[in-house]
Parts: structure tokens; C-alpha cells; sequence
């Protein structure tokens, strides 16, 4: 199968930014909060399952035939279960997963926090209060924002722009999301009572993987 | 994963593109030209990296010490003491020290929580603050239309919940109510009556001599390091003399001259006859007494002669000539002091023990000097305008049975939400654990759990407490290290001061400062209660509590508290005595030694004693069981603080060697404590621990320390120890793993021992009898 071109024009090039851009906004949405029915619905559309398909996620059927309703219910429970406690959860922060140079152990606000911190005062991502930077949500849509930045910057014409933005963005997957996405979707495997969650978080692992890989 | 085409990848960027077009916006993070601001920062000698620091206020125990926030990369790395706070003088305790734990506990609640299923199911579903707001605020604006009154607002400490207060009023309910009373209510009560004002601050760094009965200032008080301070200068630089009657061998009295054993119960008596040897040889102030008390020498005497040096041998078990030295000696050294707490109030006679021990001042003319017995003295503060009026009491602010007692005194609550006195029709749970810290705790919970009972609990916290776990829907408050707040306290230097808590780092997460949440609520619940809380910023309401202060306003008014942290008049001296130009604060003006209002409930008038019930009842088997405090662990509030529990997380009992002989238990056997059945109701029967043998407890009594064996706030107050796994695929706190008292057999987080004891109540004060706990001992 063909891997998508590195060089193509600046239409093509626009294309992928605000496809990237769309996919990473769409992963930020699902880990950053619980589902709502739109989203759900949203994502049973066979456009959709279709696409998702070439990703390798396979929603089943029970889920697809289900009540979005009753399903954003049960899922905001898994939701809070999962991500939020309180109790036991998988704390969705690099730096839970990631240990910094000279730390001990992984915590909470730790040397990686500091890190993506850094990254988005580079990249001049400003960042509403309240979150803390490394949060699973906040990093894709933080590559969010950059793409759909450097999809304007293709389209108008400012091609090193939009290339260095780029650039930026395959960085901060391959020195950040790159490193801990794929440990965080195994915990989600393994802790997780629903499908959506898993099917999510090999979404986000395979998307992220691309994008590193540059296929994307 | 194989590669993908370029087709399939762009129609998942279209599918995904239509799924958001529908959702609402959620722009956390955005492209922006500006770039973060870098520099004007200082960096520390012995880690090269840039901190910043500010000074603030602990709320860690009630003393409220003064506090330097140190703050490296946006993260808080240590808390010290505060040098020129006048409290505290830059001392700081391992609580306050521990902060770190409480703002970075990994299983603080950081977004609103609904709960799914039951109360008390433990499933919780996570909601946005619009919607959190909406639902608490509807039911709130909903109860206001209805019946304000029904409103229920509990809360640890009413003088530090002034928003709460202001709040509450503002909805147009008297009911904001200190949820297991004060610890002291008996002490405030007859403080109260005797000289018309709440509470006491011995002089203690400069008084010659310093009678204790049955206080810990070195481990737990009010004041804290502010007393335990003064304490020491007063024995180190001033050689006081320090003589300390208890049940129990404190590190207080570890520092005494003299510790002498009392039986339990009859520290009472033995401060009445003390007071009589001091009538009978003479030594009394005669002045003093004929000018600024109801009562004459005549009188008093008279009245305590039935308090002889041998019957307080026989049923004090102190001997004769111990108690006629230390009265005169008492009587004869000037200044000199009592020091008294929770082990003399908490009783069924906690009232008039209390009057008992501030009668050894009075007759000696230690009040209010140099050295003395003083009047407790506070900063007075604003109330920002306008005022909301205090609506008219109701049973639960005001019970009809203790006219003396007060919303902060009172211990009895959930007792009479039980048997229907008042109707809840919301409660609202601010900074309190009464699920943790009341007396039986079956009742708390069974009240908590009855929706018939609390209709709808809202719980206004940054932790998941026993009490917050019982809650309809949580909002999650920032820790004290995140939010503002005017703090006074009385000054243990007599001098008042003013402190400020202003934000060391800003709110993690989603969490709100109360201010926030109140202000909020009170928009949406409408109906005049938004004038209360028109504030445009926590700025405005801090600087309107401090209007009224003519020097602080002088030196800078809030910028100055935002710089040092504290204010009071550095050209000012303790006004000792001013009840000479002003009188007391009593109906007569005079010290009510011959209280009328006390006559009026059916106690006696003058200082009595009276023998708790158990005393005469106690039987070979029984012993009376003391729960104590620490300097570790203040009751329910610093059970998440890992480093706290590393010192403090299981609570042994303590046993005389000849309690243990009696019982043929030794050294680290589990025994069983169990209620007698004829007292009261409460959660359990019986709690089981291990013996911890002592020579440094009254045989008679057993005593376990407070602050451990929680249920619930989370892993590490329940010593739940996670294994460390690489990749960490749960939330790992580095901390966890080392909880290694968690495989201590039994229960490595220890018992709370106040789940078997009932609602014992003074009837006169109104205060919980903590005291009066009998319990039989049995080895398990």
C-alpha cells in the first residue's frame, strides 16, 4: 500500500494538515471528557466505521446497534472510572508513564510536565488554565492546533511556515506521544470494562504511531 | 501497524471533522504569537533552579501559623515557617510541612462528581462545572423559595468559614453549625460565663509558675506552636515551674517538674481542693476577689470546704501533701498560670470543672496579667457591606435543651436531625469529616444515608472524605494552598495580628476556591441573596474584612499581607488588665464566680464538682478509655498526608504493666475494647488493637491516639499499599509503594476508636463527654 507523499503540493500538503487536525481533535475530544450522544452517533456513522476501519479499530456490532443515550451514561461512569477516580485510574499525564532525568520515579506534574510546557511556549501554544500540559487530551490538541495552523500557512502561500510547523508537530509526537501513548493504550486494555475505550485508545496508538512514522 | 493510504486517512480526517462540526467547542490550547514571558525570577543556591516563594497561612490544624510557600517549575517543594508571623515565629510542625501531600494527594478530586446509584455506592459520574453549578445551585434556589431555613451548612470551625457564614445568612438560614462542636465547647462555655468571653491564652513565657491539668500544648492545642513556644520560653528563659496532674504521660508533661497521676474523672475535685487549701491557709487575693468577682472570700470559702486534702487522697488519688505544696506553692509564686484542655472539658462535667480551674486564678489575682491567666485576644475584622442579618435561631443553631451553647459548640447535631427537631432540606458540607470525626458514627452515617432525613448533600471538598463519599454531588474545592482568605486567631502574645492565605501556586485542574463556588451559587440562586456576594474579585472581599484596621491600612493594607503574610502593630504591647478601666464582658461587669445563669439550667452556682456517672459505676473489668491527639495527625484532616502516616498510622493502646497483669495481656497481644451495653448507642461495640505497655498511663485508664483508621479518603489514609510497576499503567504515586506499615498486622492504618462511643453530651454546656468513655478490656 502507498504511504502518503512527503512533498506533495501545497494543496495536498493543506489536505493532510486539516486531516490530521480533524483526527487529533477528534482523539483530544474523546479522552478529554466524558462522550455525548452526538459523539457517539458521530462515530457510528459507516463513513466513519469505515475509515476507522482502515485504522484497525472495529467497533462491534452491539455497540453500533446500541442506544447512544444509554450509552453516553455508561460510558460517562467508564469515563470517570477510568481517568478521573476516585480510586484507582490510569491518570492520563505523560509523566504518570514517563520517568525525567533525575527523577526516581514518574509523578504527577513531573519533569516531562515541564517539557511540553516548554514545548508550547516554543511552538506559541498558549494554553488555558487548569490543565496540566501533559494531559493525554491537551497533548492532540495541541497537534491539532498546529496542523490546522499550518494548513492556513499552506494556503496562503507561506510554504517554509508551514513546513516548519510541521516539522514541529512530527517532533512533539516522536519525542512525547510517541513515547508513552502506546503504554498508556495498554493500560487502557487492561483496565477498561467497555470496547469504546479500548477501540479509542488503538485509535490514538495507531494514529500516533503514523504520524511519527510519517505516513501521515 | 501497516502503512495506510492517503484515501483512508483523509476520510477519517473528514469523518472526524463532521462528528466535531456537531459538538460543542472545546478550545483548550491555541495557536497564539505570543510567547510565555521568561526572567525576574531567583534561583536557590543548592539546586540551581528558579523558585519563587510566598508567604501564606496553614490550615493544616486550627492554629494557623504563618507560612513561605517555596515554588520551583509551578510546583510547591517545601513549606517552612513564616519568621515574622507573630504566631508561629517561623516554626513549623510536620502537619504543616506536609501540605505538599494534601495539594499533590493523587487522588484528590479535581472535576464535579454526581453520584450514579446509591449513597454511599462509591460510583461516581463526572460532570462539568455548568452542569455541577446548575443542579446544586436549581435545588439551592429551589429550598430559598421554599424554606431558607431548611438549609444545613456544617463546617470544622465557624471563625474560619466567615464566607460559609456569610453564605448561609444570605440564603436566609441560621443553621451554619461546627459539625462535631468545638473540641473545647465546654472550656468556651464556661469561659463564657465566668468572664464573658469565648476561650483563654495563658501567659505562659512569662509566668513563674504553671499548674496544668490535663492539656498537651507540646503535642495538640488550639494555638499550637504558638503556645508550645511560648511554653518552653517561659520554662527555659523565665524558670517556671511546671507541674502537671493527668492520666497519661505526655510529651508536656515529659517536660514538667512534677507529673501527678489523677484517676479519671476527678480532676475536678482535685482543683476545687486545691483552691480550698489556698482559702483555708490565707493565700488568696482578697482585692481581687471583693472587687472583681460576685462572690466574697466568706463565701467561697465556706463553699470549698468540703473539698479536703483527704478526700481528694481517697477519691483523686493524689496524696494530701502533694496537693497542700503545689497550692501554696501556687499561691505564693506570681505570676503564675493554669493551662487547661480537652482532658478537663470533655466531660459530662466539662463545664464546671472548666469553672473550677479558672477559680485557681481568680483567688489568686492571676487574670488578665502579666504572666497570668489572660482574656483571649483576637483581631477584630469587617463585615464586608452589606451585612446579611443572622435569621432567628433555630433548634439545630440554638437547642432549646443548652441555651448556653452555640452554633460552635454544639455536639449533638446529627442526634436531632434524627429525631426530626428541625426538617434539612439541603445540606452543604464544607472543610468537615463528621462521618471521621463525630461521636457514633452509625448515627452520622445513617443520617447521611436517609434521603428522608438530608434530602440532597452537597459536599463542598478537594478530597473524597468518609462524609464527601456520602454526598448526592462533590465540588471540588481547591486545597488551602490554592485559594485566599483572611485568617485571625487569638494571639498567643496578646497581641492581635492579621493573617493572610493567598495562593502559593494556582487551582490544579478544575478545582474552585470556595470564594468561587459561594459567589457563583449565590448568582444563580437568586432572590436578594446576589448583593451579598457582588464582589467582582476575592481581592475585594479580602481588602473589605481588613477596612476597619487603621494601621494595617496605613502600612499597605492588602498589597502588605500579599508581601509579608501577617500584620499587627509592631509598636504594640500586650494591654494587660483592661478589665480595669472597662470591667468584664458579663452581665454583673464582674467575673460570675456564682453563675445565675448556670443555677438557671440546674447546676450548682458556684464552681462544684461533680462526679461523672462512670466513677461510681466502674468496674474491675472497666476502664476508662482516653482518645487523644498528636502532633502529627489533626483528627480527620491530614489522614491523605503520607508523610504524617509514615510517623503515625496505627493506634496502639496504651496499658500500665499492672492493667496488664490484671488482664494477663502483655507487650503487643491483641485485646478486644468493648462498650458496656447500658451506654449509649453507637456505630460498634468494640474495637481491637494491640497493647502498647506503659508506665506512662493511670492504671485505670487505657488510652488510644486519634487521627488514624479511616475508611475512606483515599489509598493512603487507608494504608493501601500499590507495588510499583514499570510502566506504571495506574496512577502511581511515588509514595504509595512505600507504604509499608500497610502489611502490619492488625489493620495497618489502625482503628478509630470513636466509633464506639455515643453522643454523650454536658448537659449544661452542651459539649461532647469524650471522657466519660468506659470500656471493658479483653484479650482477643
Amino acid at each position: 500500500m502507498p504511504t502518503v507523499p512527503e512533498n506533495g503540493s501545497a494543496g495536498r500538503s493543506s489536505e493532510t494538515a486539516r486531516a490530521r487536525a480533524a483526527i487529533y481533535r477528534l482523539l483530544a475530544r474523546v479522552f478529554s471528557g466524558k462522550p455525548s450522544c452526538e459523539l457517539l452517533k458521530g462515530l457510528k456513522d459507516s463513513d466513519m466505521l469505515e475509515a476507522l476501519a482502515a485504522f484497525e479499530v472495529v467497533l462491534e456490532p452491539e455497540f453500533i446497534a446500541g442506544d447512544e443515550k444509554q450509552q453516553a451514561a455508561e460510558l460517562a461512569v467508564e469515563f470517570t472510572r477510568l481517568f478521573l477516580g476516585p480510586g484507582p485510574h490510569i491518570a492520563p499525564y505523560e509523566s504518570v508513564f514517563i520517568r525525567g532525568e533525575g527523577e526516581e520515579k514518574p509523578r504527577l506534574w513531573g519533569k516531562a510536565t515541564l517539557e511540553v510546557a516548554d514545548f508550547y511556549a516554543e511552538a506559541g501554544l498558549a494554553q488555558a488554565e487548569g490543565e496540566t500540559p501533559d494531559h493525554l487530551g491537551l497533548e492532540f490538541e495541541a497537534v491539532a492546533a498546529l496542523a490546522r495552523e499550518e494548513a492556513e500557512q499552506w494556503e496562503s502561500g507561506a510554504v517554509d511556515e508551514a513546513a516548519r510547523l510541521r516539522e514541529l508537530q512530527r517532533r512533539f509526537c516522536s519525542e512525547h506521544l510517541l513515547r508513552w501513548v502506546p503504554e498508556f493504550s495498554r493500560a487502557v486494555a487492561g483496565s477498561t470494562r467497555s470496547g469504546f475505550y479500548r477501540n479509542m485508545a488503538v485509535l490514538a496508538e495507531n494514529n500516533v504511531r503514523m504520524h511519527c512514522g510519517g505516513d501521515t | 501497524m501497516r502503512s495506510i493510504s492517503r484515501r483512508d486517512f483523509l476520510k477519517l480526517g473528514a469523518a472526524s471533522t463532521a462528528v466535531l462540526a456537531v459538538e460543542s467547542q472545546f478550545n483548550v490550547i491555541a495557536y497564539a504569537a505570543e510567547q510565555l514571558i521568561e526572567g525576574g525570577r531567583s534561583v536557590t543556591r543548592a539546586s540551581g533552579l528558579p523558585r519563587s516563594f510566598l508567604p501564606s497561612t496553614c490550615m493544616q490544624c486550627p492554629a494557623g501559623c504563618g507560612i513561605i510557600g517555596y515554588v520551583e517549575e509551578s510546583r510547591v517543594v517545601k513549606i517552612g515557617g513564616n519568621t515574622k508571623h507573630l504566631s508561629n515565629q517561623g516554626a513549623l510542625c510536620g502537619r504543616g510541612q506536609a501540605g505538599i501531600n494534601a495539594i499533590y494527594d493523587p487522588e484528590r478530586l479535581l472535576s464535579p462528581m454526581k453520584r450514579v446509584g446509591p449513597r454511599g455506592s462509591d460510583s461516581w459520574e463526572q460532570i462539568s462545572w455548568d452542569q455541577a453549578m446548575e443542579e446544586v445551585g436549581g435545588s439551592l434556589a429551589s429550598l430559598k423559595s421554599r424554606n431558607p431555613r431548611q438549609l444545613l451548612f456544617l463546617t470544622d470551625d465557624i471563625g474560619d468559614d466567615h464566607l460559609g457564614q456569610r453564605f448561609t445568612h444570605a440564603f436566609g438560614s441560621p443553621n451554619i453549625i461546627a459539625s462535631i462542636g468545638d473540641f473545647n465547647a465546654n472550656k468556651l462555655v464556661a469561659d463564657e460565663l465566668t468572664w464573658g468571653a469565648s476561650g483563654d491564652m495563658p501567659d505562659v513565657a512569662n509566668s513563674k509558675y504553671i499548674l496544668i491539668f490535663g492539656a498537651n500544648p507540646l503535642e495538640s492545642n488550639p494555638q499550637y506552636l504558638g503556645l508550645s513556644r511560648r511554653l518552653v520560653q517561659g520554662i527555659r528563659d523565665n524558670q517556671a515551674k511546671v507541674v502537671v496532674f493527668d492520666t497519661r504521660l505526655t510529651n508536656t508533661s515529659a517536660l514538667s517538674n512534677e507529673l501527678h497521676f489523677v484517676n479519671p474523672g476527678s480532676l475536678g475535685l482535685l482543683i476545687l481542693t486545691l483552691a480550698n487549701v489556698i482559702m483555708q491557709e490565707g493565700l488568696y487575693k482578697r482585692t481581687f476577689i471583693e472587687k472583681w468577682t460576685n462572690v466574697t472570700p466568706e463565701q467561697l470559702a465556706q463553699h470549698l470546704a468540703q473539698y479536703t486534702p483527704e478526700r481528694a487522697e481517697a477519691e483523686a488519688g493524689v496524696e494530701a501533701s502533694v496537693i497542700r505544696t503545689v497550692a501554696t506553692e501556687f499561691a505564693t509564686t506570681a505570676p503564675a498560670t493554669t493551662f487547661t484542655d480537652q482532658v478537663l472539658s470533655n466531660h459530662s462535667s466539662g463545664v464546671q470543672n472548666e469553672r473550677a480551674a479558672m477559680l485557681l486564678s481568680i483567688i489568686t489575682g492571676n487574670i488578665d496579667n502579666r504572666g497570668g491567666l489572660c482574656l483571649p485576644r483576637e483581631q477584630e475584622l469587617a463585615q464586608p457591606e452589606p451585612v446579611p442579618a443572622p435569621p432567628p435561631p433555630s433548634a439545630l443553631s440554638n437547642p432549646p435543651a443548652y441555651p448556653l451553647a452555640s452554633e460552635q459548640t454544639i455536639a449533638g447535631t446529627f442526634a436531632q436531625i434524627q429525631s426530626r427537631e428541625e426538617q434539612v432540606g439541603v445540606l452543604i458540607s464544607h472543610n468537615c469529616n463528621p462521618a471521621y470525626s463525630n461521636p457514633d458514627l452509625g448515627l452520622v452515617e445513617d443520617v447521611l444515608k436517609d434521603e428522608t432525613l438530608i434530602p440532597y448533600h452537597v459536599a463542598i471538598t478537594p478530597f473524597l472524605t468518609e462524609t464527601a463519599a456520602l454526598a448526592d454531588i462533590i465540588l471540588p474545592e481547591t486545597t488551602y494552598l490554592e485559594d485566599s482568605d483572611i485568617i485571625v486567631k487569638p494571639s498567643p502574645e496578646l497581641v492581635p495580628y492579621v493573617s493572610l492565605r493567598q495562593p502559593v501556586v494556582p487551582p490544579l485542574k478544575e478545582a474552585r476556591p470556595f470564594f468561587t463556588i459561594a459567589t457563583e451559587l449565590a448568582a444563580i440562586i437568586k432572590g436578594g441573596m446576589e448583593q451579598y456576594f457582588s464582589f467582582k474579585r476575592v481581592d475585594e472581599y479580602l481588602s473589605a474584612r481588613i477596612a476597619n484596621i487603621g494601621g494595617l491600612q496605613a502600612a499597605g493594607a492588602l498589597d502588605y499581607l500579599k508581601q509579608h503574610g501577617v500584620w499587627y502593630d509592631p509598636k504594640s504591647q500586650p494591654d494587660y488588665q483592661a478589665f480595669k478601666q472597662n470591667g468584664f464582658s458579663t452581665p454583673s461587669g464582674r467575673m460570675e464566680v456564682n453563675s445565675e445563669r448556670i443555677a438557671a439550667l440546674g447546676s450548682p452556682a458556684l464552681p462544684t464538682y461533680e462526679p461523672v456517672t462512670f466513677m461510681s459505676q466502674l468496674g474491675e473489668q472497666d476502664y476508662v478509655l482516653t482518645i487523644f491527639d498528636t502532633a502529627i495527625q489533626s483528627d480527620w484532616k491530614t489522614g491523605n498526608c503520607m508523610w504524617l502516616d509514615e510517623i503515625l498510622h496505627r493506634n496502639p493502646v496504651w496499658m500500665n504493666p499492672a492493667t496488664a497483669e490484671e488482664l494477663g495481656v502483655e507487650d503487643g497481644d491483641e485485646v478486644k475494647l468493648t462498650r458496656p451495653n447500658n451506654v449509649g448507642e453507637a456505630k460498634a461495640r468494640s474495637v481491637t488493637s494491640t497493647v502498647y505497655l506503659t508506665e506512662g498511663i493511670h492504671p485505670k485508664v487505657i488510652a488510644m491516639a486519634n487521627g488514624v483508621g479511616h475508611t475512606a479518603y483515599g489509598r493512603i489514609a487507608q494504608a493501601e499499599e500499590i507495588p510499583y510497576r514499570e510502566p506504571p499503567d495506574v496512577l502511581q504515586n511515588p509514595n504509595t509503594e512505600m507504604i509499608w506499615w500497610g502489611h502490619e498486622e492488625p489493620g495497618g492504618n489502625g482503628v478509630n476508636p470513636k466509633q464506639i462511643v455515643p453522643v454523650t453530651l454536658d448537659p449544661v454546656g452542651g459539649g461532647e463527654a469524650w471522657g466519660d468513655m468506659v470500656v471493658t478490656v479483653a484479650k482477643v
